[in-house]
């Protein structure tokens, strides 16, 4: 029987949680605090689970590590059981174990950091490569941020109306999001992971969905489906009158697309913590005689506090950094946020414009970064000891509801995913503005300017393909070694690395694209050229922000595998590039193929940082949609939105289609 | 940074690698709507086979927010410019940045729709005049109509901060006895918003959000053709001009194929093409194109260029004072 075999079955079969007593802090556990991550595709870490092994917690390290529930609800990872020794004593590597790796070395030898087989370039290369993509920058920023606080221009900026106004817009949009995103992630997460509805993969498909679209996509798509002239509304005769205003564009608006948008982040983190939901002991309540509301109250709602309240922070922040949304909705009705102000500021380019950008993108980071404690200090101070079976069946059934139950939940997924889909569809089909879609009006001519005329479609398609690529593939030349090396060491040099990949990616993207503007707009040193402008600056600023998605799969497929295997060949005397060619990389390639696809299809969808770093020839497709609304024509930006969902869906379905290969807990709509 | 390169450089090599090689492509940064930008520069292309042409296209106040923010970094890419009004090129000029040029086809243009330097050509003639949904109670006539309260909460207009059409519309009106910034006051009193670029104010009416705008002239009579419910008139007051002036920059890489864009722009063959997209030509003897009214009974209002040079700035502030937007 295969390896492969043997983890599938381990993963389908359900067998108790043990307790693991055994001590050690795998060297995980500082990064878990930085694990949220704060931007539209925050929600991704949730693809990496990477199985941990179920244990709770130990008590010598109860301050340093998180309960296995609450890790799990942080990872949204559905736990394969554990045979937990073997017969001589050893812990067996067999299943994942999350940050668990190192203790395998220190069970046999009490030696720290590096160990035995690593080669001599592995960490000089890993911590280049970390500087290099997420300490210069952004101490760069800081250092801009700081000297423009000293310098008094601060004082100017911070007290100017318009800076108010964007910071008091950026709270509440991202607070009213962040309500929304609670009330629909938890609708769907406890209705999926608690009931015995049916069709739940493909709910959560489907319910994910919002997550990847790329946000000015879906700000367009709402905004053809509301209206005075909104092609769909007009067909069915429903349009509201002249002049009304679209409703859309309004703070209101504005706080219910990020909460459409950031909701799968709520349930992913939900749904991971219900999963883990004890069914014996739901089921011994009830023989007990406790009603369902008793127990969602005393036992559900407990055990999915912890990962509402960091799935609602994850929203918060992922709201705070939103750029699409605020940007199609906010500045024809005049509301700026924060990243929008970024934008208009860049935009209306100005002596001061570096520093008053670095000065805002500080005051983002800084309520990113309270959002991201607030979720740590929900989720540190809890520990269930989960007893008994997690098992697959549903703890309330529904009986006669349950058809009521799925219809609400269909009819939702039709109103904030299909309805919209649809009208971007229809007005990517009229001819002009406010003409109603018909047989007689339809036309394909939009299609046909996109893809046959326009040469900015062209550029932007081969631009993200490029740079998407670029990324995907470029980056596991870092995430390799760099998960190599840290399941390898624990230590503190390991904790600091794990921290500095989280750090750019829990930021939001905005804050980012400054830091590289910073970094790169003088010319570089020895070379004497000048990124701010090329597609390179864009590359590099993509490395670093996707670092940390490309590493977690990975990471997952390096923690569950049995490091016997390596230590034999090591033992055979082969050295280490005959080792990863021969061993490692085999095993790890479906979790690299993973990496890539994900990376792929958030980089061929990114806008934020492409918005501030794009020039002549390096738009990318964010960019091309976002200034084809811009320029007027937005039936084109309607068809050029349309191919890139269609393009988003198959990157998915191509996910899906691979998934019995992937390591646990990859996918987030499966479970 | 060469590490992370060398990796890049396997999938570069894979054949996925289309940056824009600047060397043989002219740059070209304008202000024109994506289909019309696409349009020149294919008739362009078609003129002058062998010449590879990449393109932005923002509003003239963020494409040269854009190319300052390239200067300051020492990497201008741009290598000619057609942007929507002369006062912006006129500040180009002064600041040394714009490549004198004397073009033989200057000829067929009135003196004053070029810089006597060649620094830069005017190459049609854009009003801004008002466009209404067909569906709105009022039919407008004159600017003041937009502030009576028929059309409270129901009028749009582009923001200079973002077009350069709209900058030289509020400069002109705030001139003119009868209208000046307390016209501006009034619109805000009545509710009316300023936002984005013509782009969005086409879409706001077009779509029935707003039932008036103040728009270019060449958009609505456009949109109307293709079966968009709109109208546009020139106000009795008149209406402000701007010209789309092309100019090259001192720091281009392409003089030669820049040479060639500004020579077919304003020949006669690159002004049928501006007709052709509905624009007013600015060449003498090129008829105008269909929708619109003779070109004698188009009333343009003057505009005081070197004031405008001067007081943009300010200007800028007073608007963003009164529509409170920044």
């Amino acid at each position: 029987m295969t390896r492969a075999d043997e983890i599938a079955r381990s993963r389908r079969s359900s067998a108790p949680a043990e307790a693991d007593a055994e001590g050690g802090a795998g060297f995980l556990e500082p990064p878990r605090r930085f694990l949220s991550r704060a931007r539209r595709f925050g929600p991704l870490r949730f693809f990496f689970g990477g199985g941990e092994a179920a244990e709770s917690l130990p008590p010598q390290t109860a301050s340093a590590k998180l309960p296995d529930a609450l890790t799990r609800t942080l990872r949204g990872v559905e736990l394969p059981a554990m045979p937990h020794v073997t017969e001589d004593g050893f812990p067996k590597a067999k299943v994942p174990r999350g940050g668990r790796a190192g203790r395998w070395f220190t069970f046999r030898s009490l030696r720290r950091g590096s160990v035995s087989g690593e080669p001599a370039w592995l960490l000089p290369f890993v911590l280049g490569a970390v500087l290099l993509l997420s300490v210069l920058p952004l101490a760069r920023l800081a250092g801009a941020g700081l000297s423009g606080l000293v310098g008094g221009e601060a004082a100017r900026l911070i007290f100017e109306p318009a800076t108010f106004a964007a910071l008091r817009n950026t709270l509440v949009t991202a607070t009213g999001g962040m309500v929304v995103s609670l009330l629909l992630g938890s609708l769907f997460a406890f209705a999926v992971a608690l009931t015995d509805i049916r069709g739940k993969l493909t709910l959560s498909f489907a319910f994910m969905l919002p997550m990847m679209i790329p946000p000015q996509v879906t700000a367009l798509a709402w905004v053809e489906m509301s209206g005075p002239a909104s092609p769909l509304l007009k067909t069915l005769g429903l349009a509201p009158p002249l002049g009304s205003p679209q409703p859309l564009y309004s703070l209101s608006g504005i706080a219910l697309l990020l909460g459409v948008q950031h909701a799968p982040l709520v349930f992913l983190a939900l749904k991971a913590g219900l999963a883990a939901s004890p069914r014996d002991g739901i089921e011994a309540a009830r023989l007990a005689g406790a009603g369902p509301l008793r127990v969602f109250r005393d036992i559900v709602l407990p055990l999915g506090l912890p990962g509402l309240i960091a799935g609602g922070a994850i929203a918060f922040v992922s709201g705070i950094g939103n750029f699409g949304i605020p940007a199609i909705l906010g500045i024809p009705a005049g509301i700026e946020t924060l990243p929008t102000l970024i934008f208009s500021r860049l935009a209306s380019f100005g002596a001061a414009t570096f520093g008053e950008i670095a000065l805002i993108s500080t005051l983002i980071a800084a309520i990113s970064a309270g959002g991201l404690l607030v979720q740590q200090r929900a989720l540190s101070g809890r520990d269930y000891r989960l007893i008994g079976h997690t098992g697959a069946r549903a703890a309330f059934a529904l009986g006669r509801l349950r058809i009521a139950v799925e219809a609400l939940l269909w009819a939702v997924l039709a109103l904030v995913l299909v309805a919209p889909l649809l009208a971007l569809v229809a007005s990517s089909l009229v001819p002009a503005y406010g003409v109603p879609l018909n047989l007689k009006t339809m036309s394909l001519s939009a299609y046909g300017e996109i893809l046959f005329r326009q040469s900015i479609t062209l550029t932007a398609l081969k631009n993200s393909l490029f740079l998407a690529s670029a990324a995907a593939l470029g980056l596991l030349a870092v995430t390799v070694p760099a998960a190599y090396l840290l399941t390898r060491r624990s230590g503190a040099l390991a904790n600091l690395i794990a921290i500095l990949i989280e750090i750019p990616y829990a930021l939001p993207g905005i804050v980012l694209a400054v830091a590289f503007i910073l970094t790169f707009a003088a010319p570089l040193p020895l070379i004497g050229l000048s990124l701010y402008g090329t597609i390179w600056i864009i590359l590099a600023a993509y490395f670093s922000s996707f670092l940390a998605v490309s590493l977690k799969p990975v990471m997952s497929a390096f923690l569950q595998m049995d490091p016997s295997l390596e230590e034999a060949a090591r033992l055979a005397g082969a050295g280490f590039s005959r080792r990863m060619r021969d061993v490692l990389l085999p095993l790890i390639a479906p979790a690299a193929g993973a990496s890539v696809i994900l990376v792929f299809l958030i980089a061929a969808n990114e806008l934020t940082v492409s918005a501030l770093l794009w020039s002549a020839g390096t738009q990318t497709l964010g960019v091309a949609i976002f200034n084809l609304d811009d320029s007027g024509s937005s039936d084109l930006a309607s068809a050029l939105s349309v191919l890139v969902v269609v393009l988003v869906i198959a990157l998915m379905a191509a996910l899906e289609f691979f998934a019995k290969y992937l390591p646990e807990g990859v996918l987030p709509w499966r479970h | 940074m060469k590490t992370l390169l060398s990796a890049v450089a396997a999938a570069a090599v894979a054949g996925l690698m289309s940056t824009a090689a600047y060397a043989e492509s002219l740059v070209l940064y304008t202000s024109q709507p994506n289909e019309d930008a696409q349009a020149t520069v294919d008739a362009f292309k078609a003129a002058n086979p062998g010449v590879e042409v990449e393109w932005v296209r923002e509003g003239t106040t963020k494409i040269m927010a854009k190319l300052m923010a390239e200067i300051e970094a020492g990497n201008p890419v741009a290598d000619v410019l057609l942007i929507a009004d002369t006062v912006t090129m006129q500040r180009l000029k002064e600041g040394g940045h714009l490549l004198p040029y004397k073009s033989p086809e200057a000829a067929g243009y009135d003196a004053a729709l070029y810089d006597a330097d060649g620094a830069y050509y005017s190459t049609k003639m854009i009003t801004t005049g008002i466009v209404y949904n067909t569906s709105a109670e009022m039919k407008p006539e004159g600017w003041q109509d937009l502030a009576k309260p028929e059309a409270k909460g129901l009028v749009t207009m582009p923001s200079p901060l973002t077009s350069g059409a709209a900058l030289i519309h509020a400069e002109t009106l705030a001139t003119i006895p009868g209208l000046g910034w307390d016209y501006y006051k009034a619109l805000a009193e009545n509710g009316a918003t300023a936002a984005g670029g013509n782009g969005g104010v086409l879409k706001a009416v077009a779509t029935g959000e707003k039932a008036y705008g103040m728009l270019v002239d060449f958009m609505a009579i456009r949109e109307k053709a293709k079966g968009a419910p709109v109208e546009f008139v020139f106000p009795a007051e008149g209406v402000s001009a701007v010209t789309e002036p092309v100019g090259i920059l001192k720091t281009a890489k392409n003089v030669d194929a820049a040479k060639k864009f500004v020579d077919f722009l304003i020949s006669e063959e690159g002004q049928k093409v501006a007709v052709k997209m509905g624009y007013i030509p600015a060449r003498n003897g090129v008829a105008l194109p269909e929708g619109y009214p003779a070109r004698e009974t188009i009333k343009v209002l003057p505009v005081d260029a070197a004031a405008a040079v001067k007081n943009s700035e300010t200007d800028l502030k007073t608007f963003s004072g009164i529509f409170g937007t920044n």
